[in-house]
Formats: structure tokens, C-alpha cells, sequence
């Protein structure tokens, strides 16, 4: 029965798709603002392959609609969070990746291999990985803003941002309460929510398209951010500071995986071939601001970016950050409740 | 040798729209209906046994208020579209005949832009350092900006700009049928200008304004991407609520029940709708 009511739902979405004499293509599914162009290009004109671009802005949509389209073969590679990876290795929706295949693995961290969420590798190659702490402009914000807790100050009211993305949020609830960020206790998340609700009068705006934005446009001061964002944004206002806050930051691990059914699995290992390159993990680090795992790519960055504390924290930074887990569906439903409740509250 | 002629055509035209109607319209909506009383699968979206589980969790409290909020907001829309909309329609039927189509014209002619484009024009108006701030500021009449963006008032704005047309439209209509007899009759029969308001006009083009209402109120709901763009991801409508229950929360029966509960109200204005004018009509006998 839901298969059929799948398969319907799509049929009206699957017209035209027939194979002929084309390009090769490469159908890559990523994070908005997550890659530059210029390695695009550049791949593409290394090895011929087209790569059709397109991007989402949370891992539930991504999951979503991978698994709608698991059938149809729609993306050949995909780039889930973290925990994401995990849940979509469990449901059987990943095909392994042939190491064989794969020049540069090596090339990696080795503190960000062989995860838990995804033993040896059997089914992920990290990409980036980056954290989401405190953005403070401190061109109208006075005194010091150290901790989530600070957000919750007077003086910031209708000046906040947070990102759109209820697990980023609940987990700043949950820390300033003393939680863990991955709590899946009922009343731990209520409370978070009670916490949450009393900042909600100082938030101004959720987002998650582009988070630095609101900022440079003058909309809000203080709030959430991802480094990168912060790091790109600090190009167009220079005022705007990424702060480690007390109570942890939030990190995350992104990784190229190939969706079960993919239908062009080559393209993608060599996509992750040259993704795997120093040079040009590199140049993606230096251009979006998130920090590759790929350690001879790190000696090939500038100093500047090599030592910016917003894309590569200090171990010091790093003292009660989180990464992300699969909380499972039950909790998630107690998180999406409180979640529309808490968007929905006046 | 006529009907022999017709007939092949009228076949081919009534499959076409019945076809229509069932692929595009019947099927999907059976499969929403299917899909909101089934249970939620985390791992398949929906899965049997039939439940109302769905529609048990629309009466809980908490949705009832974000039900609330999205109503009250669209009903301001309805409002504010119906103020503009009625001396704008009113008007409209007064000017000349020939440059009664070109306005008409003129108020069609967005809809050649996504609304979507739109709304984000829209943003860039309303923004802190935006356009209509820094006329305000230029011209003296504020010293500080004023915050208008990711607002309830921006939601509003946004809604009542993108749905304004569809509530003139049809009270243009009205008012153009509206006859001047009835006028000078209500006149001669020593009614003033406000009696013969109250009891002829509104009467007679009470049909446009719940038409104008119908075409309005509902699709306010919907419109998740006016919150989204304008209203800082606040401020949600019932259309944000079945969007993120099919794609965060990933509950789709409740999404769906949410969608047809908006469907059955659709319904319930029509019967409304149908109702005014049968009882206008036998008035009008």
C-alpha cells in the first residue's frame, strides 16, 4: 500500500528521463553554499563529467527527499551531518564505498575516521567538518558576550538570530541548562523548551539558508552561526566575531555518501578521489571557512586561515563541544513538538 | 452527419478534463486523505494500520493555538484585502469602460512574476536599511529605522499584497452588475446615502465579498514562504505546520490530516457561499 502510494506520488515527477549518447553526469546533492564553483569547474574539466548541482538546507530535507526518490536514482552523492550518517547507513539507503577506488583516504585525520556513526568507513569519507557557536557583531554590541547564557541578556532583545534547525537550537537550551546537547529525556526537553521560550521575545529571525546574513544586514547583532558563515561574512563586515561559548559548541562532521541506488557510483568515487586531493580540499577550506580533515591539505593553507581560530580551534575551544547523535524517533517527535511550539509562541 | 462530426471531438474534450480531474485533482487529494489515516512509519513515511491518530492530534491544544495564530493572521489579511479591495472595486466599476480593462490589466500584470521573487522584493523594502527606511530617514520623518522585516506586520504586509487581486477581482464583478435603478430607486424612496449602503448595496454585492473571502482567507494559510522570507521563520501559518511535519518531524498523516482539515473549510465556506446567494436570490424576487 505505501509503496504504491509512493510510486504515485512520484510517477507525475518522473517524465522525460530517457538515456542517449550524453555527457557523463554527476548528480551531486550538498549544502547550500557548501562548495565553491571553482572546484566544480575544475573537476569537470579534469575528468570530463558534468556535475548537476543541487543543494538543501537541513539533513531532514535531504533525508526526506532521498528517500522519497530512493527508486528513481536521483543523486549519485549526498552530504549528511554526523548523526545522519548513521541513520541512513541503519536504513539501508548508502551503497558501500569501494576503498579500492579510493586514492588519499590516508590523506585524513585520523581522529575524524573510523567513527562510531560509521565503522572503518565502511559507507562515508569526511568532506568538512565545522562547529556552531556565537556570532557577535561587535560594532553595536558592547561588553563581552563568552556563553549561550548571555543571549538571554536584556539588552539583546530583538537582536537575536538563530538558525533554523531544531536540533542546533534544543541543544543550546539543553547546555545552558546543564544537558547534553543529544538528551533524549522528556522533561530535560521540556525544560529546554521553558529555557528557549523565555528567549523567544529577544529572537528575531531563524535561518538556515544563510545564516551571516541577517547579521550584515543589519537585522541582528548576536545570535547563532556556523564558522564558516562567520568566516565568510567577516569579508563583508569586519566587526562580525565567532566566540566559543562556555557552555560548548555544537560540532559536526560532514560526509560524502553514495545514495543506494545511485546511478552513475563511478563518477561519485571519483568525485571523492579528487575531493581527497590536498590542493584542493585546501582551497575549499580557504574559500567557505569550514576546516578539511584532510591534514597535508592543512600544510598548504596560508597562515592566516591555518590559524584562524574560527575555522580551526584550539584544543582549549573545543572543551565541552558536543557532536551531534541520532536521538531516534521517539524523541524526535517530543523535539518537533516543542519545536512548532516554540516558533509558534508569542 | 453533425453529431457524427461533434461527437469525436466532445469524447476527446470530456476524457481530457475528466482525465484531468482524476489524475490531478481526485488522485492526489485521495492520496492525502489515504495517508492521513495511516500511521506514521519512521522508516517508510506511512505505514498500516488505519488510525485517526492524525486528527486526534489536531484537536491537541498546542497545534489548536498555532491553528489560531494562522486564522487570526489570515483574517487580518481578509480584512486589510477587504478595506482596500472594496472602495478600490467600487471605484474601479465608476471609471470609463476602456480604461476599466487597462487597470484590470495593470493589477494582473505581477502575477507574471513569482510570487516567490516577489516576496523577496518584498523583504528588501521592508528591511532595516531598506528602501522604505531610508526614504523615511531621508525624508525626516523617523530619526531611528524602523523594524519592519520578520514581524507579524511584515506577514501581513506580504499576504495582503500577494492576495490582493483575488479579492477585487471578484468584487469588481459584483459592483459591475450592481444596477443604478436600484440606486435612484432606494434614493426616491427617501433613503440617504448610508441606509441605501447598508441595505442595497452591501446586499447586493455581499456574493463578491464572500467569494473575495473564499479566494483569500484559505490560501493565507497556505502560503508558508511569506513566514518564512518575511516573518523570520515566525509567525507560522497552517501552510509552515504541514510543511514541516512532512519534512522535519516527518509525520506525514498528521501533515496530511492538517491539509484537509484546511480542505474542509474550503468546503465549509463554499456551502456558505452557495447559501447567500440562494437566500439573495429569493430576496431578490
Amino acid at each position: 500500500m505505501k509503496k504504491i502510494a509512493l510510486a504515485s506520488l512520484l510517477a507525475v515527477g518522473l517524465t522525460g528521463c530517457g538515456g542517449s549518447e550524453e555527457p557523463e553526469v554527476l548528480n551531486l546533492y550538498n549544502w547550500s553554499e557548501y562548495m565553491p564553483q571553482e572546484v566544480l569547474d575544475r573537476f569537470t574539466e579534469e575528468t570530463g563529467i558534468q556535475v548537476v548541482y543541487t543543494t538543501y538546507d537541513s539533513n531532514e530535507a535531504m533525508y526526506a527527499r532521498l528517500k522519497l526518490l530512493d527508486d528513481s536514482a536521483a543523486y549519485d552523492l549526498a552530504v549528511p551531518s554526523t548523526y545522519y550518517v548513521s541513520k541512513m547507513r541503519q536504513e539501508d539507503l548508502l551503497m558501500p564505498i569501494d576503498r579500492s577506488k579510493i586514492e588519499g583516504f590516508d590523506n585524513l585525520d585520523p581522529e575524524l575516521v573510523n567513527l562510531d556513526i560509521d565503522p572503518d568507513n565502511q559507507y562515508s569519507v569526511p568532506y568538512l567538518w565545522g562547529t556552531t557557536g556565537l556570532a557577535v557583531d561587535t560594532g553595536d554590541v558592547e561588553g563581552d558576550v563568552t556563553a549561550w547564557e548571555d543571549l538571554w541578556d536584556e539588552r539583546f532583545e530583538g537582536q537575536v538570530m538563530l538558525t533554523n534547525d531544531m536540533r542546533e537550537v534544543f541543544h543550546v537550551g539543553l547546555r545552558v541548562l546543564g544537558y547534553s546537547g543529544n538528551s533524549t529525556n522528556p522533561d530535560e526537553i521540556e525544560e529546554a523548551y521553558e529555557k528557549l521560550s523565555e528567549l523567544m521575545p529577544s529572537v528575531r529571525t531563524f535561518n538556515s539558508d544563510a545564516p551571516r546574513m541577517p547579521y550584515l544586514e543589519g537585522e541582528t547583532e548576536v545570535g547563532m552561526i556556523w564558522n564558516g558563515e562567520a568566516v565568510m561574512g567577516r569579508d563583508a563586515l569586519p566587526t562580525l566575531e565567532y566566540v566559543y561559548p562556555e557552555e560548548g559548541i555544537i560540532a559536526w562532521l560532514d560526509s560524502f555518501v553514495i545514495p543506494k541506488n545511485a546511478k552513475n557510483p563511478d563518477a561519485a568515487h571519483e568525485f571523492i578521489n579528487f575531493m581527497l586531493k590536498p590542493e584542493i580540499a585546501a582551497l575549499i577550506s580557504e574559500e567557505i571557512g569550514y576546516a578539511t580533515p584532510n591534514l597535508p591539505a592543512r600544510d598548504l593553507l596560508p597562515d592566516e586561515v591555518a590559524d584562524d581560530r574560527a575555522s580551526y580551534p584550539t584544543a582549549e575551544d573545543m572543551v565541552n563541544a558536543e557532536f551531534q547523535t541520532d536521538i531516534g524517533d521517539e524523541a524526535l517527535q517530543v523535539y518537533a513538538k516543542y519545536w512548532e511550539m516554540l516558533k509558534s509562541g508569542q | 452527419m453533425r453529431s457524427a462530426l461533434q461527437q469525436p471531438f466532445k469524447t476527446a474534450v470530456l476524457v481530457l478534463v475528466w482525465g484531468w480531474l482524476l489524475f490531478l485533482v481526485f488522485t492526489p487529494n485521495l492520496l492525502v486523505v489515504g495517508a492521513s489515516v495511516m500511521t506514521r512509519d519512521p522508516g517508510s513515511f506511512i505505514a498500516l494500520p488505519f488510525s485517526l491518530d492524525a486528527y486526534r492530534q489536531l484537536l491537541n491544544p498546542l497545534y489548536l493555538e498555532v491553528f489560531l495564530h494562522s486564522l487570526y493572521m489570515a483574517a487580518m489579511t481578509t480584512l486589510c484585502c477587504l478595506l482596500i479591495g472594496y472602495p478600490f472595486a467600487w471605484a474601479l466599476s465608476k471609471v470609463p469602460k476602456q480604461r476599466q480593462m487597462l487597470l484590470i490589466f495593470l493589477l494582473i500584470v505581477p502575477f507574471w512574476t513569482n510570487s516567490l521573487v516577489r516576496t523577496y522584493a518584498l523583504k528588501l523594502i521592508l528591511a532595516t536599511n531598506g528602501l522604505l527606511n531610508n526614504a523615511l530617514l531621508g525624508l525626516g520623518v523617523i530619526e531611528e529605522p524602523v523594524r519592519l522585516l520578520y514581524t507579524e506586520g511584515a506577514v501581513i504586509i506580504g499576504l495582503v499584497y500577494l492576495l490582493l487581486p483575488f479579492m477585487i477581482l471578484p468584487l469588481y464583478s459584483v459592483f459591475d452588475d450592481l444596477r443604478e435603478d436600484y440606486l435612484r430607486a432606494s434614493h426616491d424612496l427617501g433613503a440617504g446615502r448610508w441606509p441605501t449602503f447598508i441595505h442595497v448595496i452591501v446586499p447586493l454585492t455581499l456574493p463578491g465579498v464572500l467569494a473575495g473571502i473564499m479566494l483569500v482567507l484559505l490560501p493565507a494559510m497556505g502560503l508558508f514562504f511569506v513566514p518564512d522570507i518575511l516573518g523570520g521563520s515566525r509567525n507560522l501559518l497552517v501552510g509552515n505546520v504541514i510543511k514541516n511535519q512532512f519534512l522535519d518531524a516527518r509525520n506525514w498523516p498528521f501533515g496530511a490530516a492538517a491539509s484537509i482539515l484546511l480542505t474542509l473549510a474550503m468546503a465549509f465556506l463554499m456551502f456558505a457561499h452557495k447559501l447567500s446567494k440562494k437566500r439573495l436570490g429569493e430576496d431578490g424576487v
